[in-house]
């Protein structure tokens, strides 16, 4: 037990002296998150609301390969993304290996299924009377895809977090495609990985609490506007 | 105006709706009557452009409209579901929504929106979220939605059924003042057949998806036997015969028309005759005679004769009458 005392004593001692690497390394990984779970929303939030909305030939074949991608597995995701960005893959000439953009590349390919097929079952939720109502009052596509989204705005802010999640938590592809290199491409949960690999546990802890406060502050935020919209329905 | 035109329209494989022809005149006002699940409500979604007839047209000001309606098109046509959805925010902010679509102004909106909630008393709603109103309140609120729009066509699905007789009766006065107003197409989805004769132009009666030649008074859910010829069906206490060839769950029809109204039983071929007392008449408003509603033994029939007739057989409510009718007469859908 005296070792986690040391480790949570050297993990404050770290946080309160604001220490250089520890804060880049936070903030790589909010830049990476951020980034990340933007992009896998502005493009699954849509898709989602398509899923759940048209109907069309294959809908449910493409229902079934975003859920099954939900599942998909981290270090998978990575070792194609590997064999795509290396030298001699076929986006190599991008350059991209062993860069924070290659972390985020990685990050949406597993955020986006989560991104719409949560967000589909989250517009099928919405009564579908709101859609026709829309329609039928003259709104064009993207008026009454903003109506129906914001009928069902708290299940959406949901879909945002877990995406947010996904992201920030992420370690099999950030490692592969990140290569976890110090100053450039260390996010927090490779981070943690090495540094309690190499026994230094009081930065391993250090690094935890961070990404556990980033993650209590995305959820309190959740709550807030949950909260909010509670009383004015 | 509005016209389907062999639309056959399935849901999961079923027919739900079946129309040769259907079309709304420019500025007349038609009731579409019918029983739960005749198509009424699938009638006005097609109608409104909202969904495509899986196979057929429909036409607007003779124009053949895409599967997917453009918003321009759509903006020209509303329809009020029979349980209506209001958005979230105020009342007012409901009001507001299809304005907004169309680009009027706030001063615009604001004086449109004043005239709508006064026509339909909904003055004292206009600050209240969807929550804090009754059923009744929504579907007026949502009427007044779809009025202030001032389509050119207005579909109307059971606008008054959660209405008290207060609400019903603003809503239609608001109907006639705006139809006063200006010329615009009305088509409301009915079972509530007063409302249909008193302010209609037109009635028409759905059963199982198709035009019925009458109104739903003679309409009777049965079960009929396999095999051919005549058959029998049980109505309440009364035996029908019927001419067919259909089994199992159809829908029966007797026109109106087809009933030879008698103080006393007539020797003729009509296999069907009923001994009733007469517990209404009323005048057709279009001119086509005076209907005869008669208890024929717990079941209610409506025969249409003229009103000399009416006056050489005495007939008066309360008094004896014979309904007599061929089994052939009875329509199987």
């Amino acid at each position: 037990m005296d070792f986690l005392a040391e480790g949570l004593r050297r993990a404050w001692g770290l946080l309160i002296a604001g220490d250089s690497e520890v804060f880049g390394i936070a903030l790589l990984t909010l830049k990476v998150a951020v980034v990340a779970t933007a992009i896998s929303c502005a493009a699954g939030l849509p898709l989602g609301y398509f899923l759940a909305t048209r109907r069309f030939w294959g809908r449910r074949a493409a229902l079934t390969v975003v859920n099954t991608a939900l599942a998909f597995p981290t270090v998978v995701v990575g070792l194609l993304l590997y064999g795509l960005l290396s030298r001699r893959g076929p986006l190599g000439g991008l350059g991209w290996l062993y860069t924070w953009q290659a972390i985020v590349v990685g990050d949406v390919l597993l955020a986006l299924p989560i991104a719409a097929a949560l967000s589909a079952a989250a517009i099928q939720g919405v009564d579908a009377r709101i859609r026709r109502t829309a329609e039928t009052l003259g709104a064009g596509s993207w008026r009454t895809a903003w109506t129906v989204a914001r009928e069902a705005r708290f299940a959406l802010a949901a879909v945002i977090t877990a995406a947010f999640g996904q992201v920030v938590a992420e370690i099999g592809a950030a490692m592969i495609v990140g290569g976890n290199i110090r100053g450039s491409t260390r996010t927090l949960t490779t981070a943690v990985a090495l540094y309690t690999a190499q026994g230094d546990f009081g930065l391993a802890l250090a690094l935890g609490l961070v990404l556990l406060i980033l993650a209590l502050v995305v959820n309190i935020a959740l709550q807030v506007l949950q909260g909010r919209g509670e009383d004015h329905a | 105006m509005l016209e389907l035109r062999g639309v056959r329209h399935r849901y999961e494989g079923r027919v739900v709706l079946d129309l040769a022809q259907f079309s709304l005149p420019r500025s007349g006002a038609v009731a579409v009557v019918g029983h739960n699940g005749a198509g009424k409500s699938t009638l006005l979604r097609l109608l409104a452009l909202l969904e495509a007839p899986t196979e057929g047209q429909v036409l607007f000001n003779g124009t053949a409209v895409p599967r997917r309606a453009p918003a321009a098109l759509r903006r020209r046509v509303t329809l009020v579901e029979q349980r209506p959805v209001l958005f979230r925010g105020t009342v007012r902010e409901n009001l507001e929504y299809g304005l907004r679509v169309r680009d009027v102004g706030q001063t615009a909106a604001n004086g449109i929106i004043g005239d709508v909630v006064e026509r339909l008393g909904l003055q004292a709603l206009l600050p209240r979220r969807r929550h804090e109103l009754s059923d009744g309140e929504v579907q007026r609120v949502a009427v007044a939605r779809a009025l202030a729009l001032r389509t050119d066509v207005l579909l109307l699905d059971e606008p008054a059924s959660s209405a008290d007789r207060a609400a019903a009766g603003a809503l239609y006065r608001a109907l006639a003042a705006e139809r006063a107003a200006r010329p615009f197409a009305v088509c409301i989805a009915s079972h509530q057949l007063e409302d249909a004769y008193r302010w209609a132009d037109d009635i028409r009666a759905l059963a199982d998806g198709r035009l019925s030649p009458v109104t739903p008074e003679n309409l009777f859910r049965v079960e009929l036997p396999p095999g051919d010829g005549v058959k029998t069906a049980r109505v309440g206490n009364i035996d029908l015969q019927v001419m067919t060839d259909r089994a199992g769950p159809v829908v029966l029809a007797v026109p109106p028309t087809d009933i030879f109204v008698s103080k006393e039983p007539l020797p003729s071929s009509a296999r069907n005759i009923f001994k009733g007392r007469v517990t209404g008449m009323a005048i057709e408003h279009r001119g086509a005679g005076v209907h005869i509603r008669a208890d024929m033994g717990g079941v209610e029939l409506v025969a249409a004769v003229t009103a000399e007739a009416v006056r050489d057989l005495a007939l008066t409510p309360g008094g004896a009458v014979v309904f007599s009718f061929k089994a052939t007469a009875v329509q199987v859908f």
